[in-house]
């Protein structure tokens, strides 16, 4: 800044291009020091880490070495003795981000279309409610559904008082659902289960879906669904063959980023799932912070996360600019 | 169709509002156990919360100073790169932003690892000075979109008016750019502001147990069990959360913000 303020003393009036062009200059170079510092320098540490070698009982130090990757994908013992468990976490991580986002996509649709449809004063105050609901920390949320899932308040409780556990009983239901795990021998049981996981997780980006998809939604042109429907369309054909076409792009692109927002995410899985159910996500945390201090290998492990979410992203936003140039 | 619309927004709403309609009732529990409905109701976990436990006062005061202070950092670093690559679109303001938006878009238990290992080998970690950077960081993507969208929505005739009349672009850019994007800057900082208030993982990493704002506090306090005093962040958070983005929807288009069509009303 100081240099900029000299110039501008001595500087007489024809030349301030010049010194505006000192300022941008001092501008770019201060934020792209920034951008560079705060925004690559990390993940370049995650990666670099990622090569280095535990040391027992002492940390780690630098090293270049693939043994955190070769233990992530076939065991450490490799070639002896062959172990698919990290993998198998990746696995899960995958299984539970698919589920929920799609599900979150799937049912934020009609939602976020009948939206779009309200009055601009309604639509601001359903979006106050969507937004404050969408910053909820994740602590809260996995807080309320433990609650409601929890066995001596909340739902299963509201499930035996109001007869519903000896309803399903009867008719035989029950059997099904202690065969999947949701129940135990006198009442249901939501958790932990993939149930309660998978409902937590897509409740987390519910808000988010909406969000994502509304820009998309609210420029849906309706005077074509309505010229359809006026050729005598019934209303599931126009859905059909009119609406979800136009908005199959951002649709996909929306699923993918929710997608990769759920791949680290660490509270749901550590509260509901099953210990033989825990992602990566919660590897790394407990390699890094928790009880194993390997931080190599939770970094390794983070990067293999951080690759599977570029590569999603990178097709993400494919599709987006591909909706964007129609 | 518009009946089952109406019921399927509602049953929605409901659906959303649930869990955190149990967590917020949790809070008027008398005992020290979570209960809904709940027992022997009270308000004295308001003043535990807010006044008389320490770990509680604490944890909300580390809480607002990171808020505010990532908030208005994020602004500060997000507004010359909005600026930039409004006014001169340059590959290397389009490249800054994109390197703005990065942390924002991966994983965040990668940026929190990753600015885990940063403060530690350059002596910030555990100090809450880096997790109000870290903050910064991480939600600079928001303010980034606000204040690029502000500044879009400025008509380039006026600024072609200024320059006719003899404004520098210093001027113009006082008179002409500024108060037009006072409104979008605003809201930049209240998003950034609320999703500080309520993140957890990166701070997690960059706090290094070293002190706790709210959010890590109630995860700490999952293990051991939940006290109704938990449930008062809860409603603190969500009070604060709706009137910052009431204040968003009534002194600013929330719609077009969100990215809604223009032409239609």
């Amino acid at each position: 800044m100081t240099i900029a303020d000299d110039i501008d003393v001595t500087a007489v009036a024809p030349k301030t291009p010049v010194r505006g062009m000192t300022l941008k200059g001092v501008l770019y170079g201060t934020l792209s020091t920034l951008m560079v510092v705060f925004c690559i320098v990390p993940f370049l540490l995650v990666i670099v880490i990622s090569f280095g070698r535990k040391v027992d009982g002492a940390g780690w130090v630098w090293a270049f070495t693939f043994d955190n990757y070769q233990r992530f994908f076939v065991g450490i013992l490799w070639p002896d003795e062959v172990t698919f468990l990290y993998l198998q976490q990746l696995g899960y991580s995958f299984y539970f981000a698919i589920i929920a986002s799609v599900l979150a996509v799937l049912t934020a649709l009609p939602f976020t279309l009948l939206l779009t449809r309200l009055k601009r004063s309604k639509q601001a105050i359903w979006l106050v409610f969507i937004l404050a609901s969408l910053s909820m920390s994740e602590v809260f949320i996995v807080m309320g559904w433990d609650i409601l899932l929890s066995n001596n308040s909340g739902l299963p409780k509201l499930f035996q008082v109001s007869g519903l556990t000896q309803w399903l009983k009867d008719v035989g239901w029950f059997q099904t659902l202690r065969d999947i795990g949701l129940a135990n021998p006198r009442n249901v049981k939501f958790k932990p289960s993939e149930f309660a996981t998978i409902l937590t997780m897509s409740y987390l980006v519910w808000p988010y879906a909406v969000i994502l998809l509304y820009p998309a939604l609210s420029r849906l042109d309706p005077s074509l669904s309505e010229a359809a429907r006026t050729m005598g369309a019934s209303r599931w054909t126009v859905t059909r063959t009119v609406t979800l076409p136009s908005i199959r792009l951002p649709l996909m692109g929306t699923t993918l980023l929710l997608f990769v927002f759920l791949l680290g995410s660490y509270v749901s899985v550590s509260v509901f799932a099953t210990p033989d159910k825990q992602t990566t996500a919660v590897a790394i945390y407990s390699n890094i912070r928790g009880s194993n201090l390997d931080a190599p290998f939770g970094s390794a492990q983070a990067v293999i996360l951080l690759i599977s979410a570029s590569i999603c992203l990178y097709f993400g936003h494919l599709l987006n600019s591909k909706a964007e140039a129609r | 169709m518009r009946i089952g619309g109406h019921i399927f927004m509602a049953l929605s709403a409901l659906v959303l509002a649930m869990p955190i309609v149990v967590v917020c009732a949790a809070a008027l529990n008398g005992g020290r156990s979570m209960f809904f409905p709940p027992r022997d109701p009270t308000l004295a976990r308001f003043g535990e919360f807010f006044v008389s436990e320490p770990v509680w006062t604490n944890a909300l005061s580390n809480s607002i100073i990171v808020a505010f202070g990532a908030a208005t950092l994020a602004i500060l670093i997000a507004w010359p790169v909005a600026y930039l690559l409004w006014s001169t679109g340059s590959k290397l303001s389009k490249a800054l932003a994109g390197l703005g938006s990065l942390p924002f878009a991966v994983p965040p238990i990668v940026i929190g690892v990753g600015l885990g290992f940063f403060w530690s080998f350059t002596g910030g970690l555990g100090h809450i000075w880096s997790g109000v950077i870290s903050h910064a960081i991480l939600l600079m993507a928001l303010p980034l979109v606000t204040i690029s969208i502000g500044l879009q929505s400025i008509d380039r005739a006026h600024l072609d008016a200024a320059a006719t009349m003899g404004a520098t672009e210093r001027i113009a850019f006082r008179t002409v750019v500024l108060p037009q994007t006072v409104p979008y800057t605003i809201s930049g900082f209240f998003f950034v502001l609320v999703l500080s208030f309520n993140e957890f993982i990166v701070i997690f990493f960059v706090s290094a147990s070293a002190y706790s704002t709210v959010t890590l506090q109630i995860f700490n306090s999952l293990r051991n069990g939940y006290t109704p005093t938990m449930a008062v962040a809860a409603i603190t958070f969500l009070t604060v959360s709706i009137l910052v983005f009431s204040a968003v929807a009534r002194w600013g288009d929330l719609p077009r913000l969100m990215g809604a069509d223009q032409s239609k009303k």
